[in-house]
């Protein structure tokens, strides 16, 4: 135990990609600097949440946190899954933080991952659990994930500030994943999606779904939007309502964009200014969010801005194969996710624009993951 | 010539990701240490928000503590995709555009 070498970080960027890299790699990180000059020092709740959650899921791993929270050790373990587990996101994040790193963790664990995640399920910062459901699960079965076993169960809904809603994951396990080239993005033949309302009439639904039809009609026929009205106990603790959508091309790609309208929580003092007096009317959340979504698609990349990381991820934990993707415009994210995975798996992508569609085309040799706890059992 | 700036946004692009070659690092480190030596004396005073801006700006403006977070939507300068002018030029992006200009994207 004495002599282990631990990664020195700085910071709480990206903190969850760090430790996913750090949890895959099996490398010690050391974080400091955590928002040390700052009135409220050290780690955030969700943050610590999310390190909880990986004790859970693992053996024998460690988890050491100063007195004040700016500075912390992590040892990675073995990745166990198992059924029936149960961790509650709070309410700092939104599950759509858990979730990210969970569904690539879960792939390589010992058991097939069964989780049940409670907290806040839509919100305006993370990609929102109907998001992760239509367009983050199709996007695994590129990289050879079975789609037995791979599923998201929204059994209640929950809107900041307080949230309250329930969902679970299933991840199955795999041995490695496939590598990919993954460059035609195809035309757009159909756009989906879902809105959903909790403590508000279901009238704001229909005016969202209303308005963005408003914004695709000229372009395109097949656009069907499904309402999804909770009420009572399934409708968490606060109100707000959202939608997220999802444009399927004809190469089977998907293309997402979501927002989720609430009020704002208690502690953000410093966001509130703009925020808090008014929610943005149910039509302009419609309208911008099919504007946003046109926007992603005319990108050209084969994922939205939102998924360039996990792309990325996914491409450098393949077999030693070549990984061939194209994504549009790199976002500052997923710069960063490239720089971490350079950093804890050695992979280094070729980057090259194609100026004639205005995309990037990526290419990279993956580090070979194996699912080692697997072939134990 | 057109290979040529292709060639060089290669580069750019790779630069942009992974950061500038050792040359270029070991002359921004040069500077930072002349840079200590001349404050030498203030330096004992400085406020600490005031290091810490500095700080900031010498690592390309990066703020170590930024939030984490996957989604990135810029909310100012979206078009108007109400406008038929805007909204025809991503056309061909549909199925219900030109399948052979689209076709040709992919060559």
């Amino acid at each position: 135990m004495g002599k282990m070498t631990y990664k020195r970080l700085k910071g709480s960027q990206n903190l969850r990609l760090r430790l996913l890299l750090a949890t895959l790699s099996a490398t010690p990180v050391l974080i400091e600097d955590i928002r040390a000059d700052e009135t409220i020092p050290g780690l955030r709740p969700h943050e610590i949440s999310f390190l909880r959650l990986l004790e859970r899921i693992s053996d024998d791993c460690l988890i050491e946190i100063n007195e004040t929270g700016t500075k912390f050790k992590y040892k990675p373990g073995i990745l166990m899954g198992g059924k029936h587990i149960v961790h509650d996101c709070g309410v700092s994040r939104s599950i759509g933080y858990f979730l990210e790193p969970l569904v690539v963790l879960g792939l390589f664990a010992k058991k097939s991952l069964m989780i049940r995640l409670k907290g806040i399920t839509n919100d305006s910062k993370d990609p929102s659990v109907d998001t992760f459901r239509s367009t983050t699960l199709p996007m695994l079965k590129q990289f050879g994930v079975p789609s037995e076993g791979l599923e998201l169960k929204i059994e209640s809904r929950g809107s900041p500030p307080h949230g309250g809603g329930e969902v679970v994951l299933s991840v199955p396990v795999v041995q490695s994943l496939q590598a990919v080239t993954w460059i035609d993005e195809g035309m757009v033949k159909r756009i989906r999606g879902v809105t959903y309302s909790t403590k508000v009439s279901s009238q704001f639904e229909n005016t969202m779904i209303h308005a963005a039809r408003g914004i695709f009609n000229r372009l395109l026929p097949d656009v069907h939007i499904f309402t999804d009205h909770k009420a009572g106990p399934q409708a968490g603790n606060s109100p707000g309502y959202g939608i997220s959508l999802v444009a399927e091309t004809t190469s089977g790609c998907f293309i997402s964009a979501d927002t989720a309208i609430s009020y704002v929580r208690g502690d953000d003092i410093g966001e509130m200014e703009d925020e808090r007096k008014e929610l943005m009317p149910p039509e302009n959340v419609g309208e911008q969010i099919a504007s946003i979504l046109l926007e992603e698609i005319e990108q050209g990349g084969v994922v939205d801005s939102t998924h360039q990381g996990l792309l990325f991820i996914l491409c450098a934990i393949c077999p030693q194969d070549v990984s061939k993707i194209r994504v549009g415009k790199l976002s500052p994210y997923g710069i960063e996710t490239l720089r971490h995975i350079k950093e804890f798996l050695g992979v280094k992508f070729v980057i090259k624009p194609d100026p004639s569609t205005g995309t990037v085309i990526l290419k990279c040799v993956g580090c070979g993951l194996k699912n080692l706890s697997r072939k134990i059992s | 010539l057109v290979e040529r700036t292709t060639l060089r946004k290669n580069i750019n692009l790779m630069q942009l990701v992974y950061g500038t070659s050792a040359p270029n690092a070991a002359i921004i480190e040069k500077q930072d240490s002349i840079d200590d030596e001349e404050s030498d004396g203030d330096d004992f005073f400085k406020l600490k928000g005031e290091g810490n801006k500095k700080l900031k700006e010498g690592s390309d403006g990066i703020n170590i503590n930024t939030e984490d977070c996957s989604k990135f939507t810029k909310y100012a300068g979206r078009k108007n995709w109400k406008e038929e002018e805007i909204y025809e030029s991503i056309r061909d992006r549909f199925v219900t555009g030109d399948w052979s200009k689209a076709a040709q994207r992919n060559q």
